[in-house]
C-alpha cells in the first residue's frame, strides 16, 4: 500500500515549493485525492470522477516547468458547469448522459494554468435548492456531522474543500450557492461582482443573477483562483474586463476601515451563536479602529420575494430548452411532439425544479408580467442603489453569512419556503450585483462552522479578501473536520 | 355581393446579409449541407450564451433610415417563449418592447399619386431553424437558426391588392439597393405575412382580421388579398360571423387555406433579455451607417429621365443594380444618356451575360465608354460595327479609335463613295422611288437597308440618310 502523506493539507505554496524541489510530483497529489475522494465516499461529493483524465494530465505536467501556484493543484468543478468530453449533470436526470462538446470559458482557464480536474461535484438539482437535497444523484453530508446538510447548491463543492479531498473548488452562486454552504461547511467561498467571471458554460438558473466563483480552505487560496478564473470574454457580453491581482491587499493593514452592518443582518431570526460570533469579530475590527456602523438599507428586507420573482422567471425560460429533441432525457415512445415534451420534462426534472419552472411561468403571463418582474426589476434597482449609497460612507458591508448553522438532513424537507428563508442575508447581494463572500469566524456549541458575510462594492473583492484574511489570521481556526492533521 | 373597404396590415420578414449571425459566429449562408453552419450557440446547448453581431446593428440602422424611421437610441432585447421543435431554446430573441425603428414610411405611386404606406415598427431578431416533414418525421437544419432577421410592420393603412403589391416591390427594392438583404422571396429571405380585415363604411370598427402567412411571392400576396376580401365578404353577406385566424395560401387552388384559429391571449411570456446588455445608438453609429447608404431607386428613376434615359430604360437600369451603379459613374460626365442607357442594356448586356461577367470585370473603363458613346453618337459605329467589335472593346484595354482602325470596319464616311452606291441603288429600284414619292414610309428603310447590304453595314447611317433623301428629291 502506498504511504500516506497528506500532500493536500498542505498550503499551495508548500506544494508549490516540494513541487519545485521535485519531492512530489502532481500524481502524488492526484493519487492522494482520488484516495480522498473513497475515503469520503459517504459524503456524496462528487457526481462523476475524472481519474483517467485527471493521472494522464498529472503525467503530462510532468514534463511542464512549475510555472504557477496552482501548477498541477487538484480541483473540483460543481457539476453545471461544462467541461468538454466529461459528463455534466446539472445533477438532474435531464441531463444524466449529458457529455458536452465544449468547455466553459473558466475551465479553459482552469486548464491553462495546469491546474487538474478530479471530478464533478454534487449540488441541488440546476442549482435549485439550498441543501443540495434536490440532487438527482443523491443528497451530500456535511463533513463537520454526517447527519447535516453541507448548504446548497454548491454543497458538493464546499464538503470536497472542506474535507480536504481537493483544496480548491468551483462553485456558482445565484442567491447564496457559494456562501451559505461555504458557511456550513467551514470553507471560504466568495461570489464575485456580476460580471466579474465569464458565465460561457455555466448551465443558467437565473441569468442576471448567476456568477461562478471559487472555494477554498483558506482566504489566500481563494483569491488566487480568483485571479485565475475572472476577466471579460468575448463569449459573455455581461463579463467585464478586469486585470488585477486579488491577493495584493492581504496581509495589509485594516486600520481605520469603516464597516458598516445593516441593522437587518442582525434581526431576531438569525440565531443568537451566530450574532454573538459576529460580535466577537466586531470587537477585533473596533480594536483595530475600525468604524462600525449599524444601518438600514432600504428593501434589503424585499430582497427575497425579489428574488422569487425574478430567478424563477428566469430560470422557467432559460430550462425551455431541455424538450427531448436535441440532448439530455428524451421519452422513448411519446405519441407526438406535445407528448415528447410534457413527458420528457415532467419524467427529466426533479420536483422542486417543476415548482420554480410553474411558479416562473406564471409570474411572466400576461398581466403578471407587468405586475411582477417589471415591478421587481425597478425594485431591484432601488436597493442596488441604495447599496450603493451605503458604500459611498462605508468601505465595506458585514453580517452572517445565515441565519442558522447546518440543519439535520431530515429537517424541513416538507417546506418548499425553507430554502429561500436560508437565503435571506445572501440574496441582496446577488440582487444588487455585489460581491460577497463567506469566511469561517469560529463554531456554535456543536461544533458547526459559522460564517461572516463579506459584501464589498462592485469590482472590489482586492479590499474584502485584505478584511477576511485579517480575521482569518487572528481567529487562526483549525478548519480541518477531520481534526488537525495537518503534519505527516 | 356588397362593396366592402378592406383594411390590409403587412409584416414581411428580412434575412439581413451578413457574414455571420446574429448571436454567434456561425457562417450566416444559404444552400450549404444541413446543420453545417451551426455550432453550440446555434443549438441553444446548456451553458451558452449569446454574443452580438455589431454588423445587424448596422443594417438593421440602415434599413430604419431607408424607410424613414425614427431610431430608438435605448434598446433591449426580449425573450419571446413558445415550445416549437424549430426554436432550439424554445424562446426567440426579438425586440418586443423597444424596436429600433418606428414611425417610418414607404412611398409608392398608384395609379400616378403618390401615397404613403405607414410603418409602425421594425425591429430584430433571430430566425427559427427549418423543418421539413417527411412522413410522420420532421428534420431540423439548424443552419437558418440564428440568422438575422428584421421585421417590418405597417400600420393598417393598405387598401388594396394593388397598394399591397407596390409596397412590397418598393420595400424590396428599398432593401436590396441598400444591400441590407438579398429579398429572395424564393429562398426565404424575404417573407410576407397578410392581415386582412373588411368593413362596410370608413366609420365602421375594423373587421375580424384573418392573418395570411408566409406568402411565397409579391403576385401571391396580391392574389391572396383578394381571395380573402372575396371569402369574407361572401360571409359576412351570409350573416355568418368568423373568428380571428391563421391562414395560408395554397399555390395549387390559388385560395387561402385555414391553418388555425387563434385562441384568445396567445401567452409568450415576453421578458428583458438578460444576457444581451442595454445597446445604445450614438449619433456617431448613425452618421457612420448613413455614409454607406447609396443613392435610392427613386432618386435614380428621376435623375436618368432628367438626363433622357426613357422610362423604360430608366426601370430596367435600377433593376439592375450593378448595371446601375456602373452607369451612376457617368453622371457628372456630358455625354448622350440615351445611348448609354441603350448599350448597357442592349449588347453589353448580351456581352456580360453570355460571358457571366460583371461590368466592371470588363476593360471598359468610364474614360473608354464615354469615347464609345461618342462614337456612336457621331455615327462612326453602327449598330452592325459594334456588334463586330464589342467583344474586343470589352477585354482589350486598347482605345476604342484605335480598335475601330485596326478592325479595318471604319465606316465608309466619304461623300462620293456612298453617293455612287446611292445613285446606282435608286437607279435599279423604280418602284421603290414611286413609293416614296407616294408618302410609304417604308420605302426609306427599304433604301437604307439595301444601302447597308451593299456597304456591308460600314456606311455612316445619318450621312447615307441624308444623301439618299437628296437623291430621291
Amino acid at each position: 500500500m502506498r504511504q500516506v502523506h497528506n500532500y493536500l493539507d498542505l498550503s499551495l505554496i508548500e506544494i508549490n515549493k516540494l513541487f519545485k524541489e521535485k519531492k512530489i510530483t502532481p500524481t502524488d497529489l492526484v493519487l492522494e485525492a482520488f484516495d480522498r475522494v473513497e475515503k469520503n465516499k459517504e459524503l456524496n461529493s462528487f457526481i462523476t470522477l475524472n481519474k483517467e483524465e485527471a493521472l494522464k494530465q498529472a503525467k503530462e505536467l510532468e514534463q511542464k516547468e512549475v510555472d504557477s501556484l496552482t501548477f498541477g493543484i487538484p480541483i473540483a468543478i460543481k457539476d453545471n458547469i461544462v467541461t468538454k468530453d466529461l459528463r455534466t449533470t446539472a445533477a438532474s436526470k435531464m441531463l444524466e448522459n449529458f457529455n458536452p462538446i465544449y468547455d466553459a470559458d473558466v475551465i479553459k482557464k482552469i486548464k491553462d494554468a495546469n491546474m487538474i480536474i478530479i471530478g464533478k461535484t454534487n449540488m441541488d438539482e440546476f442549482a435549485m435548492g439550498s441543501s443540495n437535497r434536490t440532487s438527482y444523484f443523491g443528497l451530500v453530508k456535511n463533513p463537520w456531522d454526517k447527519n447535516r446538510v453541507p448548504g446548497g447548491s454548491s454543497g458538493g463543492s464546499a464538503a470536497a474543500v472542506s474535507s480536504r479531498i481537493v483544496p480548491l473548488a468551483i462553485g456558482s452562486d445565484t442567491g447564496g450557492s457559494i456562501r451559505q454552504p461555504a458557511s456550513f461547511c467551514g470553507v471560504v467561498g466568495l461570489k464575485p461582482t456580476y460580471g466579474r467571471v465569464s458565465r460561457y458554460g455555466l448551465i443558467a438558473f437565473a441569468s442576471s443573477l448567476d456568477q461562478i466563483g471559487p472555494m477554498t480552505r483558506n482566504v489566500y487560496e481563494n483569491a488566487l483562483l480568483l485571479n485565475t478564473i475572472c476577466g471579460k470574454s468575448s463569449n459573455d457580453l455581461t463579463s467585464v474586463e478586469t486585470n488585477e491581482d486579488f491577493t495584493r491587499l492581504i496581509g495589509k493593514d485594516i486600520s481605520n476601515m469603516k464597516i458598516a452592518i445593516p441593522n437587518y443582518y442582525v434581526n431576531d431570526a438569525i440565531d443568537k451563536e451566530i450574532i454573538n460570533k459576529l460580535n466577537e469579530v466586531v470587537e477585533l475590527l473596533k480594536k483595530k479602529n475600525c468604524t462600525i456602523d449599524y444601518v438600514d438599507i432600504n428593501y434589503i428586507d424585499k430582497a427575497v420575494p425579489l428574488y422569487q420573482i425574478i430567478a424563477m422567471g428566469e430560470a422557467s425560460s432559460n430550462l425551455a430548452r431541455y424538450d427531448g429533441i436535441r440532448y439530455g432525457y428524451s421519452y422513448e415512445t411519446p405519441e407526438n411532439i406535445e407528448d415528447l415534451y410534457l413527458k420528457s420534462r415532467k419524467i427529466g426534472f426533479g420536483p422542486e425544479v417543476k415548482r420554480r419552472i410553474m411558479i416562473g411561468s406564471y409570474l411572466l403571463s400576461g398581466k403578471n408580467a407587468k405586475e411582477y418582474y417589471d415591478k421587481a426589476l425597478k425594485i431591484r434597482d432601488d436597493l442596488r442603489r441604495n447599496f450603493l449609497a451605503t458604500f459611498e460612507k462605508y468601505d465595506l458591508i458585514i453580517g452572517p453569512t445565515n441565519t442558522t448553522t447546518a440543519y439535520e438532513l431530515d429537517k424541513g424537507l416538507d417546506d418548499a419556503i425553507k430554502s429561500f428563508l436560508d437565503d435571506i442575508l445572501t440574496i441582496p447581494v446577488n440582487m444588487a450585483g455585489l460581491p460577497g463572500m463567506s469566511v469561517p469566524i469560529g463554531f456554535s456549541d456543536s461544533k458547526l462552522p459559522i460564517g461572516l458575510q463579506i459584501i464589498g462594492k462592485p469590482f472590489d473583492e482586492a479590499k474584502m479578501y485584505q478584511l477576511a484574511s485579517f480575521i482569518e489570521k487572528e481567529l487562526n481556526l483549525d478548519l480541518n473536520p477531520n481534526g488537525g492533521e495537518k503534519n505527516d | 355581393m356588397t362593396n366592402y373597404i378592406p383594411t390590409i396590415g403587412i409584416e414581411v420578414h428580412v434575412e439581413l446579409k451578413t457574414n455571420t449571425k446574429i448571436f454567434s459566429n456561425s457562417i450566416n449562408g444559404y444552400g450549404q449541407m444541413a446543420n453545417s453552419l451551426t455550432n453550440v450557440v446555434d443549438l441553444g446547448y446548456p451553458g451558452t450564451l449569446p454574443t452580438l453581431n455589431k454588423e445587424v446593428i448596422n443594417l438593421a440602422i440602415k434599413a430604419a433610415k431607408v424607410l424613414n424611421c425614427n431610431i430608438r437610441r435605448e434598446m433591449h432585447f426580449d425573450r419571446k417563449n413558445y415550445f416549437y421543435p424549430d426554436n432550439p431554446k424554445n424562446f426567440q430573441i426579438t425586440q418586443s418592447r423597444t424596436p429600433i425603428g418606428y414611425d417610418g414610411y414607404v412611398e409608392i405611386e398608384v395609379e400616378k399619386t403618390k401615397k404613403k404606406i405607414y410603418i409602425e415598427e421594425m425591429h430584430i431578431e433571430e430566425d427559427t431553424c427549418k423543418s421539413t416533414h417527411r412522413g410522420d418525421k420532421t428534420l431540423l437544419d439548424f443552419n437558418r437558426a440564428g440568422v438575422p432577421l428584421i421585421e417590418i410592420v405597417t400600420k393598417p393603412c393598405i387598401s388594396s391588392s394593388t397598394e399591397a403589391k407596390l409596397y412590397l416591390e418598393k420595400l424590396k427594392e428599398l432593401l436590396f439597393y441598400s444591400d441590407i438583404s438579398d429579398c429572395k422571396m424564393e429562398e426565404g429571405s424575404m417573407r410576407c405575412d397578410a392581415n386582412v380585415s373588411i368593413r362596410k363604411n370608413e366609420q365602421d370598427l375594423f373587421g375580424t382580421k384573418c392573418e395570411i402567412k408566409n406568402i411565397g411571392s409579391i403576385s401571391n400576396v396580391g392574389l391572396s388579398i383578394e381571395k380573402e376580401i372575396e371569402r369574407q365578404a361572401k360571409l359576412l353577406d351570409s350573416g355568418e360571423t368568423f373568428k380571428e385566424q391563421t391562414r395560408r395560401f395554397d399555390n395549387k387552388t390559388c385560395d387561402t387555406v385555414l391553418m388555425r384559429v387563434k385562441e384568445t391571449g396567445n401567452d409568450y411570456r415576453y421578458f428583458p433579455e438578460p444576457d444581451i446588455p442595454y445597446l445604445y445608438i450614438t449619433d456617431e453609429m448613425i452618421t457612420e451607417v448613413e455614409k454607406t447608404i447609396c443613392m435610392l431607386p427613386d432618386e435614380r428613376r428621376t435623375i436618368y429621365i432628367e438626363k433622357g434615359v426613357s422610362d423604360v430604360n430608366a426601370k430596367k437600369l435600377i433593376q439592375n443594380r450593378e448595371l446601375s451603379d456602373y452607369f451612376n459613374t457617368l453622371l457628372s460626365e456630358k455625354t448622350n444618356f440615351k445611348i448609354a442607357s441603350n448599350l448597357i442594356l442592349g449588347d453589353i448586356s448580351a456581352y456580360l451575360n453570355k460571358n457571366e461577367k460583371k461590368i466592371t470585370d470588363t476593360t471598359l473603363t468610364k474614360e473608354r465608354f464615354l469615347e464609345l458613346i461618342e462614337k456612336v453618337d457621331d455615327g462612326t459605329l453602327t449598330s452592325k460595327n459594334l456588334k463586330d467589335i464589342l467583344d474586343v472593346i470589352l477585354e482589350k484595354d486598347i482605345s476604342i479609335s484605335t480598335i475601330i482602325k485596326e478592325s479595318g470596319i471604319e465606316n465608309i464616311t466619304d461623300d462620293s463613295t456612298i453617293r455612287e452606291i446611292i445613285k446606282k441603288i435608286i437607279s435599279e429600284n423604280p418602284e421603290s422611288v414611286s413609293d416614296y414619292k407616294a408618302g410609304h414610309d417604308r420605302a426609306i428603310k427599304f433604301f437604307m437597308g439595301q444601302v447597308m447590304k451593299e456597304t456591308k453595314g460600314s456606311a455612316n447611317p445619318k450621312l447615307a440618310m441624308d444623301i439618299l433623301k437628296e437623291e430621291l428629291k
